[in-house]
């Protein structure tokens, strides 16, 4: 089990080393297939019409003038062990994880990836609770009520539910309940400011999400109901709804929560449109930000955190899978 | 493959590795083909979603024609629907601006006809919608066959890359890649480029998926009799591949397809939202409702016009998709 | 000489602000009832009354707070409550705040004969916010650190350019203020400038923030922002980006050392990043004074303040000082000849574009003349007149017969593609340079390096046969020199951060720059830069077609309103609450 989980997280490790030579990679080489000259870059990072001089001070000062090599081992350093950044009068010490500073901003990039973080997170857990629960007791009720006028009905809501785009159901929501927009307030502050303005956010990424559960849960439960070992707890003469609670959902739900550790995992690293549509200050729109901006500290942090949410939450579902099920961890 | 998720549009509908399975499980004397059209005429949700569909891509062709008829061409302003102060369509109530030559309303600040920039503006979305869905089938389905196929150290190359591209915010790249591209480069220019552009990212992105659940495909058919038999008999590679493999993936790859076009579409759209699609003037659905956002306090069907165009036509995939997946799988129904 | 920063991604125009003057005793509204536009033309709500909280919003955040290291409009109007300046505008309504008037300086500057020397006397018994004494080497020693433009690269870089100072690179590298020569101290209160070559609106000049005093003891560089050292009637209690920025009382300001100040509130409060729709709302329903960046409420509060008389009465419309337009290269053909320039000239529909920037509340007056009315010089002139503005086909196919392109041509019109107002006015442009058969092609980049990549760069500008770009322009201090010179003089044309998008090289306009930094008398600077806007008009490469203005909406409870014209806003320097 050790050494499973040992390989395991190894992979990951593997796998964020990978993603990372591969994002500065796209984001260091797409603006010079685009055409720019480094003092092109450099020229965005300070207001006014800047002379040669001053250009090429930035340039240094950001490291755009090293070679690709030089400028990604210091990103990794920086993530690592930190990193000294000169700052007029003093040297600053950024330490790990040290996504340097924003070019534009000139702040530290991990603090404010940080705060942003609050409010993703914020986002995702209410919206989280209310799609696994509506989602999976619909999908549910359909696949034991199956031909019904619920589950029919049922399931075109959530064929439509899947069909919608967020930024739409998002814009109606607001038009139609809260035209005044969404305000975040930190938990910290006034938790019940804080969940009367994101319930509107909730309801609407969560009825995306709770349509696809909801299909999901019932194909998953039909496909289990017809399975042998069903058959056999039927013929054992086990109540319904034993049969039902006791042995179809625990097996329909396995996959289901695999995938919502997985979801979770990228909701993480940013719902980019629900944050944009109803204006949340998350990592979502933080990324949209830095990319408008072309700030590179900023996108590279943005994407690497999205980025390890997703290969974390692979990991915990890998290792939970493990522990649930021997089988796995031999193949 | 229908899940538009939030921004990623990433989480695949994890696949039962099943659903498919019993595809190749013919009933005697009919082929797989005649039951599942026997299958899919009785769906009836399924046939509305054919018929939607056939009506949204002649509508699109038709366009020029249609709009002769109403509406008139997509990019003429009307200044004099407008109501200079608030730029919004003359008239009161939501529904201000709609007429018989307006039949959808028209646009808020420039009083351009709504009708016929959703008819242009289907023409984007489904050229779009379609030709990365062919990039991600072509990508995806090769490299599924080989990994499934193969197996070995092959299969674990693949399978990681896949697992890589999943890891990525996807939605991110996109955005920056299509923030850069240039006025013209590899002969095209203006928006051919940028069609040609956006299909590429969003059909490359979007490989993994439909790779994933062919290389599962392919893994449990290496394993059936009929392709044992076939490599007992000394058949090569080649041979297995073409002639027993690929016409039992036809039906899979046609049903994630399908699948796969309302997401490619609602990708699109979700990058002209953000502000990354075709250059106006060029109509497209994602970028009205970008627009909309300023106005749908005192516009507000400019918002839900181009939104209901969107769910309805990514709706009709995704019933047709279903449909197609019910009537080739015994299993689902 | 830059174009400051738009704050807000669907910012129409910035409105104008200075504080009202605030002479007379106090008490409360002399003035009478409010009313529409009031605060345009008189400072409303005129009262002595102090305590309470002023309540602030932002939909975005500062570029910077550190007086040294920002450039947004609403950010030099509101550093005066936690800085002081050599110069700053008057408190008034119009063209009263317009006028310059010494601030922690007892007079304007003495400019020596030759013109390169520029002298100010500081006003004694000026304090920081710890007591210690404010000295001309503080004033110094902040002029000395925008030098240092890797560590401070947001503001504007006049004194870089303008200052006889060398190489000097900051006092970060070298820490002696001895080696900055730019400016000399001969003794605690008084300070000189050394120029260059004379410059007739230094006085302008050094009323930006960026000689608002730093102590060199106190000074973090790039951290200063975290709190900078206040010398005005407030002082910054916190500022947490992104998030809040609170002030309260700073009591080693001194009213009698302030003519131009009040300190009335005892807080300031200021939320970041706070949802546009949002502030709109809170603003109307009360419970918030003012949004800061104060470029106008969005198109659903609009609609709301001008269909109810008893809002419409808290809100103004005024001229932001920001002129929109676009140009024509004159070096793209075949926009090298005045004729296929004037064809444009004619065919463009002005209500059109008016309409997509928001109409002519939201958006602004139809323009004709480079300078806006609220900038001094501005003269009333149209030399490209079409009936109701709305393009003259047959005049514009004259033009074109007289170019030899009478069957039309291709062009291509460049413009911001997150820009919504642009991208509008853009395609409401092709629409009707169509009608004269003037075939252009949209192509949209990113806002974000307009200026160094794309139109700001002549280079792209030839490659890409880009005949025509969209931009906005609003000057750093509000007189014809500083908003025409980085538009039309043709020396100030770069390969990168280019202003001068037109190419416009014209040996009589330079000329007359260069007459108007020489002289020494207002009146015939005024004059001057009304000849240069004509003169840069006859050469038909630029259109202007909106003098932007936004609807800004002030809460009854606030006292000493009024519209600042040198901001386009309401002054942030007075107000108090009831």
């Amino acid at each position: 089990m050790t050494r499973y989980i040992l390989t395991r997280v190894l992979g990951a490790v593997l796998m964020l080393v990978v993603t990372s030579i591969v994002v500065f990679g796209i984001f260091f080489i797409v603006p010079r297939l685009a055409g720019q000259t480094t003092d092109q870059l450099a020229a965005q990072y300070v207001a006014k019409d800047p002379s040669p001089e001053e250009i090429a001070a930035i340039k240094q000062k950001l490291g755009l003038d090293q070679p690709v090599v030089i400028q990604y081992g210091r990103f990794v350093k920086g993530i690592v062990v930190g990193r000294e950044f000169q700052f007029g009068p003093d040297t600053e010490y950024c330490p790990p994880p040290c996504f340097g500073y924003s070019f534009k901003t000139q702040r530290p990039v991990w603090p404010d990836l940080v705060d942003r973080l609050s409010v993703t997170f914020s986002l995702a857990i209410g919206a989280s609770i209310i799609w696994l629960v509506a989602g999976v007791s619909i999908g549910v009720l359909s696949a034991l009520r199956r031909g019904t006028f619920f589950d029919r009905f049922a399931m075109i809501i959530a064929l439509a539910g899947v069909s919608l785009p967020i930024f739409f159901t998002g814009l109606l929501s607001l038009a139609l309940f809260k035209p005044t927009g969404v305000n975040y307030v930190p938990f910290t502050d006034s938790p019940f400011e804080w969940a009367y303005n994101l319930l509107l956010p909730w309801i609407t990424l969560a009825f995306l999400y709770a349509a696809l559960y909801a299909r999901l849960t019932r194909a998953g439960m039909l496909e289990t109901m017809s399975q042998d070992f069903i058959r056999t707890a039927r013929a054992k003469g086990l109540p319904e709804r034993t049969v039902t609670t006791k042995h179809a959902l625990r097996a329909t739900l396995t996959p289901i929560l695999t995938l919502f550790g997985l979801d979770i995992g990228l909701l993480l690293g940013g719902a980019v449109l629900t944050e944009s549509t109803f204006s949340l200050p998350g990592i979502g729109r933080y990324a949209i930000d830095a990319i408008g901006n072309n700030d590179l500290p900023q996108v590279l942090g943005v994407t690497m955190l999205a980025a390890f949410f997703i290969v974390v939450a692979n990991l915990i579902v890998d290792i939970l899978y493990a522990v649930a099920d021997p089988r796995v961890r031999l193949s | 493959m229908a899940a538009p998720l939030d921004v990623t549009g990433a989480t695949a509908e994890a696949p039962p590795e099943a659903v498919l399975e019993g595809a190749g499980k013919a009933i005697e004397g009919r082929s797989l083909g005649q039951i599942a059209w026997m299958r899919l005429k009785r769906d009836k949700f399924a046939l509305a979603g054919g018929v939607v569909i056939i009506l949204l891509i002649l509508s699109a062709i038709l366009a020029p024609l249609l709009t002769k008829i109403t509406g008139g061409p997509p990019n003429e302003f009307h200044q004099d629907l407008i109501d200079p102060t608030f730029s919004k369509p003359v008239g009161d109530g939501p529904f201000a601006g709609f007429s018989w030559a307006h039949p959808l309303g028209v646009e808020p600040r420039s009083g351009r006809d709504v009708f016929s920039r959703i008819l242009y503006g289907a023409q984007i979305s489904l050229v779009i919608g379609f030709l990365a869905t062919l990039v991600s089938v072509a990508i995806g389905a090769t490299m599924g066959v080989i990994a499934g196929y193969f197996g070995g150290w092959i299969d674990t190359v693949i399978s990681r890359t896949m697992d890589a591209f999943l890891a990525f915010p996807l939605l991110l790249f996109a955005l920056a890649l299509a923030g850069v591209i240039p006025d013209h480069a590899f002969g095209l220019s203006g928006n051919t480029l940028r069609v040609a552009v956006l299909v590429f990212i969003i059909g490359f992105f979007n490989w993994p998926y439909i790779g994933r659940i062919i290389r599962g495909q392919t893994l449990s058919l290496r394993e059936r009799e009929f392709v044992d038999a076939a490599r007992s008999l000394g058949a090569r590679s080649s041979y297995v591949l073409r002639r027993e493999l690929l016409p039992n993936l036809i039906a899979p790859i046609l049903v994630y397809a399908t699948l796969m076009i309302p997401t490619n579409i609602l990708f699109e759209a979700a990058l002209s939202f953000l502000g990354v699609g075709i250059r106006p003037p060029t109509p497209s659905w994602g970028k009205m409702l970008a627009d909309a956002v300023g106005y749908y306090s005192v516009a507000p069907m400019y918002m839900v016009v181009p939104g209901l165009a969107i769910f309805i036509t990514v709706m009709a995939f995704n019933l047709l998709g279903d449909g197609l997946r019910d009537a080739l799988d015994p299993h689902a129904r | 000489m830059n174009r400051r920063k738009l704050t807000s991604i669907t910012a129409a125009g910035l409105a104008l602000g200075l504080l009202a003057s605030c002479g007379g005793g106090g008490g409360t509204d002399n003035n009478g009832a409010t009313g529409f536009n009031a605060a345009a033309e008189r400072v409303v709500n005129q009262s002595t009354k102090t305590g309470g909280t002023l309540q602030g919003a932002l939909s975005s955040d500062w570029d910077s707070i550190d007086p040294g290291n920002t450039y947004y409009a609403f950010s030099w109007n509101f550093a005066r409550t936690y800085g002081r300046a050599l110069t700053t505008f008057k408190t008034g309504a119009g063209d009263a705040g317009l006028e310059l008037t010494p601030d922690l300086a007892q007079g304007l500057g003495e400019v020596s004969a030759d013109g390169k020397t520029v002298t100010y006397k500081l006003r004694p018994n000026i304090k920081f916010e710890d007591g210690t004494p404010v000295t001309s080497k503080d004033v110094k020693y902040a002029v000395a650190r925008t030098y240092a433009r890797d560590v401070l690269p947001n503001g504007p870089t006049y004194f870089v350019d303008l200052l006889d100072a060398g190489d000097y690179a900051g006092p970060y590298k070298n820490k002696d203020l001895n080696a900055f020569t730019g400016i000399q101290t001969p003794d605690d209160q008084t300070i000189v400038f050394k120029l260059k070559q004379p410059f007739g609106d230094f006085d302008y000049l050094v009323s930006s923030p960026q000689t608002v005093p730093v102590p060199q003891a106190k000074d973090t560089g790039a951290k200063y922002l975290e709190h900078p050292i206040s010398t005005g009637p407030y002082k910054v209690d916190s500022y947490v980006p992104g998030k809040e920025f609170i002030l309260s009382k700073n009591t080693n300001w001194d009213a009698s050392t302030d003519p131009n100040r009040k300190q009335l509130a005892d807080k300031i409060d200021i939320k970041l990043n706070t949802n546009a729709e949002d502030i709109d709302n809170r603003l109307l329903a009360g419970s918030l004074d003012f949004d800061v960046a104060g470029s106008g409420v969005q198109a659903s509060a609009q609609s709301k303040i001008l269909s109810n008389a008893s809002l419409k009465e808290n809100a103004d419309n005024v001229f932001s000082g920001r002129l929109w337009y676009f140009v024509m290269d004159e070096k793209v053909a075949p926009f090298d000849n005045v004729d296929c320039r004037k064809a444009v000239q004619y065919a463009t529909d002005k209500v059109s574009l008016q309409t997509a920037y928001g109409g002519p509340v939201a958006g602004g007056d139809i323009a004709n003349t480079m300078l806006p009315p609220n900038i001094v010089g501005h003269q009333d002139f149209n030399l490209y007149p079409t009936p109701d503005n709305k393009g003259d086909v047959n005049k514009a196919k004259e033009a074109l017969a007289a170019c030899g392109q009478p069957n039309g041509f291709n062009t291509k019109i460049l413009l911001r593609s997150d820009r919504p107002h642009e991208v509008s006015a853009g395609e409401a442009l092709q629409q009707a340079l169509a009608k004269a058969n003037i075939k252009a092609e949209i192509v949209s980049v990113p806002a974000g390096q307009y200026y160094t990549r794309f139109a700001g760069a002549p280079n792209y500008m030839h490659q890409n046969n880009i005949g025509i770009a969209f931009t906005g322009w609003q000057a750093d201090w509000p007189t014809g020199f500083g908003f025409l010179q980085q538009l039309v003089d043709g020396r100030t044309i770069k390969p990168q951060g280019n202003t001068n998008i037109e190419e416009m090289n014209l040996p009589n306009v330079n000329a007359l720059f260069d007459q108007a930094a020489a002289s020494k008398d207002p009146a015939q600077r005024e004059q001057i830069y009304g000849q240069i806007d004509k003169a840069a008009m006859e050469q038909a490469s630029v259109v202007p077609f909106l003098y932007g203005k936004g609807l800004l909406y002030r809460n009854p409870q606030m006292t000493n309103v009024v519209i600042s014209f040198a901001y386009g806003m309401y002054d942030y320097s007075i107000l108090g609450i009831s």
